[in-house]
């Protein structure tokens, strides 16, 4: 067997992990991004540096502050307490929130851009032909932007896999609920596992270059779109 | 169509501020780039939000500052042709067309589908794709989409300036069709007079956000004459060609005209002839190289910018040269005197084969 039932777990759990991120970001990323698009409020300067903040901050100082807002003293800890839900750190849960801070702009920075290269006329058209901004939007803009949405969706995805500061820092190291494929890496290396972390980080170059590849391939400069951090 | 529009709006470097009211089915908003008339119907589309003001069309209000009342664009039932196309890339040129109609209250959908593809000839497109049409096609096609929302009102904002000669006027009996064919009342916004002679029939001018003047295509045009380089357009309906001496001899009401031989396969269509190709003579010259010679009455002069337009009649035909004011007093040109006309053959421009004056 090239992996070991370990490495597989960790790798599912990677997929499972990428995957939720990704569609809570389409869904709370998109009216982001929208605004950010569309407004001309002076608060959009704020929001915009807000969502780009991890591309810039060290993977410990946002995995630091989400621990402690979701620790048994911070807002959301004191939030889901409330719930009954339980405290979140060490949890795939917890994980998911952690990761959808870390690769909001991966997903929020490709759908501004495609939103702002819209622009205003499409929307114009559509409202004088009888269509309400709701109409419009589905109509009109979710087909014109669909590339920005794959770019963004599948951007989301390969960084989520990628994750591993973060990850530490809220979900720690439990086989099977944080456990994921670069902490899986780690915990070869740490052990001397050399051709055990040799295979999973091969498998992790392979799906990370088949990604871009597929991305460059389909529509070269879409990386355009975000700095990387 | 009953429009009244009493509106201020500032932007930083511009301002509008009109009152005005108009009643028409084919009414044309004039003026040169930058003088406000694209913000105006942006404004009666409820695209741009006047900052106070109110805007009525047949009795209903629009917006109103005083009664705070500010209609939704997609509440207004006023479509727009744009400029650009504005064409849906991601539909076909069927589904374009529907998007309004799908649109349109039940109770007001009076244009049929089949009837508009047949009026505007785009049976053969339905199912390219946007971007598989001509310039032409494509201002077709949107105007097309626009019709069948079944809009009370549709504004035509410059939806020739983006197309070559050729294809401006293959459009412009496709554009009165609007009002010709069904119904609909428009606003037609250029700035080309010919264009407004052609598709209206009355003309608000306007100039630095305001309106100056509310008047006809044709007075415009005779009121523009001494400022515009290229006068007074006079526009010709010539029909029955035929090939005489290498040169095409054409029917006109007001007489037979001789145009250069490189209007032969044109039998009959609009043509163009500028007032300053016009030469006028008191008596019958002799040995003149211009191919037309008309015998015509001077049915009025008008003044226009230190120039004089003649007005002649010639048969059932009319046509306007121009002459400086010392040409009129040394020719003692008046009211009901006899002049003949010479016009060169070349001097016709054709616009569009088989089409006719408004």
């Amino acid at each position: 067997m090239v992996l070991t039932d370990s490495d597989i777990q960790s790798i599912w759990l990677t997929i499972k992990l990428a995957s939720v991120v990704t569609v809570v970001l389409l869904v709370l990323g998109t009216p982001v991004a929208w605004w950010l698009a569309r407004s001309r409020s002076p608060l959009k300067g704020i929001l915009g540096a807000v969502v780009a903040l991890p591309l810039v901050l060290p993977p410990s100082v946002l995995g630091f502050y989400l621990l402690l807002a979701m620790g048994p003293d911070g807002p959301i800890g004191n939030l889901t307490r409330s719930l009954g839900i339980g405290a979140l750190p060490f949890t795939f849960w917890g994980l998911v929130i952690a990761s959808v801070f870390y690769s909001l702009p991966f997903m929020v920075q490709p759908l501004q851009n495609a939103f702002e290269s819209i622009g205003d006329r499409p929307l114009e058209v559509a409202a004088t032909l009888g269509a309400s901004p709701l109409d419009a939007f589905f109509t009109v803009v979710l087909p014109l932007a669909r590339p920005g949405f794959l770019t963004a969706a599948i951007l989301t995805f390969a960084h989520t896999v990628g994750e591993f500061g973060v990850v530490l820092m809220i979900g720690g190291n439990i086989p099977g609920v944080s456990r994921v494929a670069s902490v899986q890496i780690y915990d070869h290396v740490e052990a001397l596992e050399y051709s055990q972390a040799h295979r999973m980080a091969a498998v992790m170059l392979i799906f990370s270059f088949v990604v871009l590849l597929s991305l460059y391939a389909w529509r070269p400069g879409s990386l355009k779109m975000v700095r990387k951090g | 169509m009953q429009l009244s529009m009493a509106v201020h709006k500032s932007f930083d470097t511009f301002t509008i501020s009109t009152d005005f009211s108009v009643t028409g089915d084919c009414v044309g908003v004039f003026g040169v780039s930058g003088s406000g008339k694209s913000t105006l119907v942006s404004m009666l589309a409820g695209l741009v939000k006047p900052d106070s003001g109110e805007i009525v069309l047949d009795g209903d209000y629009l917006f109103s500052s005083a009664k705070k009342i500010n209609l939704r664009p997609e509440k207004r039932r006023i479509a727009m042709v744009f400029q650009q196309h504005g064409l849906f890339p991601h539909l076909n040129v069927r589904n374009n067309l529907l998007y309004g109609y799908k649109r349109c209250p039940a109770e007001f959908r009076t244009i049929n589908f089949d009837t508009l593809v047949a009026v505007l000839k785009l049976d053969e497109l339905l199912h390219r794709g946007a971007n598989n049409l001509s310039g032409g096609e494509k201002q077709r096609v949107a105007l097309g989409r626009a019709i069948l929302a079944n809009p009370r009102l549709l504004l035509m904002d410059e939806p020739l300036s983006a197309l070559d000669d050729t294809l401006r006027f293959q459009i412009i009996p496709y554009l009165r069709s609007v009002s010709e064919q069904f119904g609909i009342p428009y606003l037609f916004i250029s700035h080309s007079l010919v264009e407004m002679r052609l598709m209206t029939d009355t003309v608000l001018a306007f100039d630095k956000g305001t309106m100056i003047g509310q008047t006809t295509g044709e007075q415009l045009a005779r009121i523009r004459m001494g400022q515009s380089q290229i006068g007074y357009i006079n526009l010709l309906e010539l029909d029955s060609m035929t090939e005489r001496a290498g040169m095409c001899a054409y029917h006109w009401k007001g007489g037979e005209l001789l145009l250069s031989a490189g209007n032969r396969d044109t039998i009959s269509g609009l043509f163009e002839l500028s007032s300053k190709d016009i030469m006028l003579f008191k008596k019958h010259p002799e040995a003149i190289s211009a191919r037309n010679l008309l015998h015509c009455t001077v049915a009025g002069l008008f003044e226009s910018a230190s120039k004089i337009g003649v007005e002649l009649k010639c048969g059932d035909g009319m046509l306007v040269a121009e002459i400086v004011p010392e040409a009129v007093r040394e020719l003692e040109i008046e009211k009901d005197c006899l002049v003949y006309a010479a016009i060169k053959a070349s001097a016709f421009r054709r616009l569009a084969a088989g089409m006719s004056h408004k």
